[in-house]
This record gives structure tokens, C-alpha cells and sequence, in this order.
């Protein structure tokens, strides 16, 4: 479980708070997207919970981050990152290794995974997002898709209980970003891996994420289910968040008709809602 | 330019040596070069650069990497007839000794920065690093801070690439100028290059960091490095070259 409590974090020779009071419970076993304009404190967020924020990037830190039972501040960094794998938005800067199999070694040769244990996890690992073929390729061969999936391997293959992703899908195609959430969502649902995603396309966290937090200026302006946040689409729309069109649909009905109708979240629960009006 | 220095995969006997031996024999060629000035012996040592490439199977690559020495090496040899004022004049100012001196130099030049480039084609820089904390007992940050000064050098150069191309797209004429006019206009991009690389190291860094780099010590590699038959004989190798370089 993690706990934000009234985290406002300002970075070290800026002025403006990045992250202002926040406050936020991500429950064990949760997927929560993260949505919000640039320059939200989207990123700050989930350096603070990978505990990147205060170990790396040091500030004027308030409040408490605790993951799992331990304060952030208080435990080291090493200690975080064996419970939390962050996948990082810029992968060519997380990338340290030349070759993607000695990428995915770093991580496991360093929290001293047992010898035996290492080939499997590699394995799996490359196989479960789909990468078994460029095991042995240069990293400077790969498009930016591909390295984005090594990336994503390379803190899969760590088995962290709690994997921030931020922006993971960034240089993925609609096909391959589809297939990267049903891979969290397996890994969510299976290992009851807690999942914390930053991303754009709110098409997919609606689909996928069972919460939602919308950050705007720093501050989380909404949070709760996602049906529950997306039903406040003009407010988010406000805030530059495009809403699906499914739940601009079922809100232009509710408005049309002057009858409630509930947020759908995506094609069938449209679909099942025209056919109820037509019927 | 981009893969000039990137890894390629192979099972040659190359390959399959020590990283330890790669470096050994490296350094090895690199003495006998500047021991002997025997130019026959040169260019002897110079036909092993140029055979190891092709032993490991890489012969486009090394024949690329020769290329682009050659260019300096005329560059270098030019320069060297022209300033070397010793010996008995062959023709206008050129000097007997001024052609032995160029050629000295400049076949010294290739030799040495050949196998330098080969090393990085043929190890993977990781084994090369992990062997030199696990063999060698080098502290692993200065072997990170070797292995990630190798992974940047294509990302410097794509970063380069993309900062020119957004500069072209402003309506800098890169591709019309020549010499030290196009050198003066790359100049001043080495501030946004230079600005963008700290950023980025520094996020490597904090990558490193939350994958327990801190943790690492000189027995995390998962990889072994023992020495075999292969570089017993690479180093009978070394020592015979020596000898020769020596001798000759």
C-alpha cells in the first residue's frame, strides 16, 4: 500500500512547489492512472513514490511518502527500488547497457539474484513484453518503441510489487500500447503487482485503470474510480484532459434527454447504452 | 558514423576471447608500434589489425574504420613532408628523412587506433567492463564511468544530428559550407549539446541508482570470465610480436 500525506515537494533551485499537499492512498493490488496537461508534477509524483524524491533530486520536502509501511525518507534508496520499479519516461537515459540482455542483467546482478534463478527471469521477462528476438541486439539498433519495451523488461524482470510507469507508451504504436497495458493489467490481476501509470492516452487508462488521479498546477485536482472522475469530464476538459469519446457520448445523451445516464468507459458500454435508448 | 563503434555479434575466435586478452593484445600492439621503427615490421603489424578484423568477421567494418584513418593518416603525412627539414632534399622541399619520419607516423597512427575501435566492435563494452572489476579487481565506478562514456558516444552523435537537423530546418546551411566555415557554424551548437547531455547523464545516473548500483561488488557479474586456450595462445602472440618488435 502507499500513502501520500500532504506531500508538497519544491525542487532545488526552483520556487514553485512541484507537488502541492498532495494526498493520495494507492490500496495493494491497485492500478491507478495518472492524467494531467504538462508541467503538472506528473513526473515528481512518481519520482516521490519510487523514492527517487528525496534520495536523488533533493528539494524542500513536506509531508510523507510511505510504501509498503516504510517512510521514503527514512529508508534507503536501495531498499525502495527492491519494492518499486519505475520505468522512466526518457528510456534512452534509462537505458545504461549497449546490448538488451546485459540490460536486463544490470538490475538482477546488482539486487543479487540467486545465479540459477537469472536465465528464467530474462526469459520471462523478454517474453512477456514481447522482445525474445532482440535479446541480442545493440540498443543503438533498436527504434524508440523497441527500447521503450527493453526498458519495461529490464524493471519487469526485477519483480518489483509496485511498478510506476511513466509515460511507457510514449513511442508505441496504438497495437503495442494496448499490448503493454494487457501486460500490466495480467500483472496486476495475477500477482496482485500494484500499478501506477502516468500516460496520455485516456483511452487506454480508462479501459485498464481502475482509479484515476488528474494533477493540474501541482495538486491533484480529482481523484477516485475512474467512472467517478470521468463523469466530471467538462472540468477535466477545462483542464486540457480530452475525455474518450464514448463518455462525451454518453454525456451529450444524458444532457440531450435530461435523463442520468451512467459514464461508459469504452465500446461495449456504449454500444449497450444506444441500444437501450433505441429499444 | 552512428554504428562506428557498436558491438557486433559473432562466435569467432575473437569474440570468444578474454576481454582481458582483447585489451592485453591491444596494448601489446600498440608498444611494438612505437618500439620498432622498422617500416616493414609496421606494416606487418599493420596486416594484423587489419587480419584480426577480418578473423573476426567483421571485414566491412574494419575496412571502414581503415578508411577513416586513412583520410587522417594523408591528412598527418602531408603536414609531415612538409615540416620535417632534416636529410637530403628528394624533391622541391621534401626530404629523404621527411618521408621516413611521415611514414613512421603515420602507419604508427593506424596501428594503434585500429585495434582500439576493433576491441568496441567485437566486445560487448558490459563484458569488457564486468571482466575488468572481476579480473583486474578496478574499482566498478571507474569501470561504469568507462562503459557509460561508451554508451553515450552515439547517443552524443544522434543528439548532434538532431540538433543540426533543427537548426537546418531554421535555415542553417550546414550542407553548403566546408572546412572551418562549417566547423565555426557547429561550434556554438556544443552549448545545447553539452546542456542536454548533463540533463540526461544525470538521469542515467538516478537509473543506475534504483537498480542497486550502489549494491554492485565484484562478484555481482553474472557472467564469468576464466582464461582459456584461446588466450594462452593469443598470448604467445603478444609475446612473439614483442619479440619481434624488439628485434627488428
Amino acid at each position: 500500500m502507499i500513502e501520500i500525506q500532504d506531500l508538497t515537494f519544491i525542487y532545488k533551485d526552483e520556487k514553485k512547489p512541484a507537488l502541492q499537499d498532495i494526498r493520495l492512498t494507492i490500496p495493494e493490488g491497485g492500478f491507478l492512472g495518472v492524467i494531467g496537461p504538462a508541467g503538472a508534477g506528473k513526473t515528481t509524483l512518481a519520482r516521490a513514490v519510487s523514492g527517487m524524491i528525496p534520495h536523488h533530486y533533493t528539494g524542500d520536502y513536506y509531508g510523507s511518502v510511505t510504501v509498503n509501511g516504510m517512510d521514503t525518507v527514512e529508508t534507503s534508496l536501495e531498499d525502495i527500488s527492491r519494492l518499486v520499479g519505475m520505468v522512466f519516461q526518457d528510456v534512452d537515459s534509462q537505458i545504461i547497457s549497449p546490448v538488451v540482455e546485459d540490460e536486463l542483467l544490470y538490475g538482477l546482478e546488482n539486487f543479487g539474484i540467486p545465479r540459477e534463478e537469472i536465465p528464467q527471469r530474462i526469459d520471462e521477462a523478454l517474453q512477456k513484453v514481447g522482445i525474445a528476438d532482440l535479446r541480442e541486439r545493440a540498443v543503438g539498433s533498436l527504434s524508440g518503441g523497441q527500447r521503450q519495451k527493453v526498458a519495461i523488461a529490464s524493471i519487469i524482470a526485477l519483480r518489483p510489487r509496485i511498478l510506476v510507469l511513466d509515460e511507457p507508451t510514449g513511442e508505441l504504436d496504438p497495437r503495442s500500447s494496448r499490448q503493454v497495458f494487457s501486460l500490466l493489467k495480467e500483472l496486476n490481476e495475477e500477482q496482485r503487482i500494484t500499478v501506477i501509470i502516468i500516460e496520455q492516452k485516456i483511452m487506454l487508462l480508462c479501459e485498464f485503470a481502475r482509479q484515476l488521479a488528474v494533477l493540474s498546477e501541482g495538486k491533484i485536482v480529482r481523484q477516485g474510480d475512474t467512472r467517478d472522475v470521468l463523469a466530471h469530464a467538462e472540468e477535466l476538459e477545462a483542464l486540457g484532459v480530452n475525455c474518450p469519446r464514448v463518455t462525451t457520448l454518453s454525456r451529450a445523451v444524458s444532457v440531450k434527454t435530461g435523463e442520468e445516464q451512467p459514464v461508459c468507459l469504452n465500446l461495449d458500454e456504449a454500444e449497450a447504452m444506444v441500444r437501450r435508448l433505441i429499444s | 558514423m552512428h554504428n562506428l563503434f557498436q558491438y557486433v555479434p559473432g562466435n569467432s575466435i575473437i569474440h570468444r576471447m578474454n576481454p582481458i586478452t582483447k585489451i592485453f593484445l591491444t596494448i601489446v600492439i600498440c608498444i611494438a608500434a612505437f618500439v620498432s621503427g622498422n617500416l616493414l615490421f609496421l606494416a606487418g603489424l599493420l596486416a594484423v589489425d587489419l587480419l584480426i578484423g577480418f578473423i573476426a568477421g567483421i571485414p566491412e567494418k574494419t575496412l571502414t574504420i581503415f578508411k577513416g584513418l586513412l583520410k587522417i593518416a594523408i591528412f598527418l603525412f602531408v603536414l609531415q613532408i612538409l615540416l620535417v627539414r632534416g636529410g637530403t632534399p628528394v624533391f622541391w622541399i621534401i626530404t629523404d628523412e621527411g618521408l621516413l619520419t611521415a611514414a613512421r607516423v603515420v602507419l604508427r597512427l593506424v596501428i594503434v587506433c585500429m585495434p582500439l575501435a576493433l576491441v568496441l566492435a567485437v566486445t560487448r563494452v558490459t563484458d569488457l567492463t564486468n571482466s575488468l572489476v572481476q579480473v583486474l579487481h578496478v574499482p566498478y565506478k571507474y569501470a561504469f564511468t568507462l562503459s557509460t562514456a561508451i554508451r553515450f558516444i552515439p547517443q552524443f552523435l544522434e543528439e548532434m544530428s538532431g540538433i543540426m537537423e533543427a537548426q537546418t530546418a531554421r535555415g542553417v546551411a550546414f550542407d553548403k559550407a566546408k572546412g572551418l566555415k562549417k566547423f565555426s557554424m557547429i561550434l556554438p551548437l556544443c552549448a545545447p549539446l553539452l546542456i542536454s547531455s548533463v540533463r540526461k547523464t544525470d538521469l542515467t545516473a538516478a537509473a543506475a541508482e534504483v537498480r542497486g548500483f550502489r549494491l554492485r561488488t565484484r562478484q555481482s557479474g553474472y557472467k564469468r570470465y576464466p582464461f582459456t586456450i584461446l588466450d594462452l595462445g593469443a598470448a604467445a602472440f603478444c609475446l612473439l610480436l614483442l619479440a619481434a618488435a624488439i628485434l627488428l
